[in-house]
């Protein structure tokens, strides 16, 4: 368990950094698991029909996509594993206890779609502790930009807020 | 996109069709293939019960997936912009999941017109699941 100082230290914290890239089978395969049947996500020409370049990705996809198509060859430098790298942050749980995702946030600037390569940062953005009927509840907020490897554009945030209660 | 909601077709109050589901173990064991979340908590019984749960239990990446669904069935896909929630409670299999999205705004921002929903998940009792808000661009 990290006190105070240690807590605060961690913010700016890389927590991973990713290129991925967007392929159709994984999306597809993840809108059937989210119950989703549009047609949309399955054929391209109902994508297309309805104004899509490409597929898109369902919106909660970005959460998953560096289990996909995060492919050797195209790392750029070094591979954190783990979800959105809680790997980095290293002691903060090592007291045990409940880890928990307490929140979770998209900000999209468009649809992921088919064809994407995007490249992830990953950083920690808050880091507290707050006492709470005799446990000590530690906070981690991590957040995830994903640009157009190509052009640089942000494309979507991921935001993670942690929780572990000990 | 696809086809969206009209802002003169929004009012305040307004809630979208409900989406309803009854999870299983198989909609969990096809959400860890599909997300790559292998936590044994969410598909190995044994290992889910020694550690005091009463079952397996699902993915709360899973439910924000689910309620996603829902959203986008009623905005249009592509057409979400912002989508935050607050993890509430576990999800069990034989549990109906049901999506409760209102209108709890309708904006502009410059040229771009936005509506703000109230986003929910709940079980068939009206126990919450996950809770929290979206906004999806809306034509004029």
């Amino acid at each position: 368990m990290a006190d105070a100082a240690e807590l605060e230290a961690l913010v700016g914290t890389k927590t991973q950094s990713a290129t991925v890239v967007i392929e159709r089978a994984p999306l597809a395969f993840f809108a059937e698991a989210v119950f989703d049947d549009s047609q949309v996500y399955q054929d391209a020409t109902v994508a297309e029909a309805e104004g899509f370049g490409a597929i898109p990705a369902p919106p909660t996809f970005p959460f998953v996509m560096d289990n996909w198509g995060r492919f050797p060859d195209i790392q750029g430098e070094r591979v954190k594993k783990g979800p959105e790298g809680l790997s980095a942050l290293g002691s903060v749980f090592s007291g045990g206890g409940l880890i928990l995702h307490g929140e979770q946030s998209f900000s999209y600037e468009r649809p992921v779609k088919v064809g994407d390569t995007l490249k992830g940062e990953g950083t920690v953005v808050e880091a507290y502790a707050k006492e709470s009927k005799g446990k000590t509840m530690t906070f981690i907020v991590m957040e995830t930009q994903w640009r157009d490897a190509t052009t640089g554009d942000l494309v979507v945030t991921s935001r993670m807020n942690i929780i572990n209660r000990v | 996109m696809t086809t969206g909601l009209k802002k003169s077709d929004l009012a305040i109050g307004m809630s979208a069709p409900e989406l309803r589901h009854v999870l299983t173990r198989t909609d969990l064991v096809r959400y860890a293939g599909a997300s790559g979340d292998y936590n044994p908590m969410h598909h190995d019984e044994v290992k889910a019960t020694q550690a005091g749960q009463p079952s397996v239990f699902g993915h709360g990446m899973l439910s924000m997936g689910f309620l996603a669904t829902a959203i986008t069935t009623f905005v249009g896909i592509g057409n979400i912009v912002d989508y935050s929630v607050r993890f509430v409670s576990q999800t069990w299999p034989g549990e109906e999941l049901v999506t409760k999205i209102s209108v709890t705004g309708v904006r502009d921002e410059g040229d771009t017109h936005l509506v703000d929903l109230d986003v929910r998940l709940t079980n068939a009792d009206g126990q919450e699941k996950v809770v929290g808000s979206a906004s999806a661009l809306v034509m004029a």
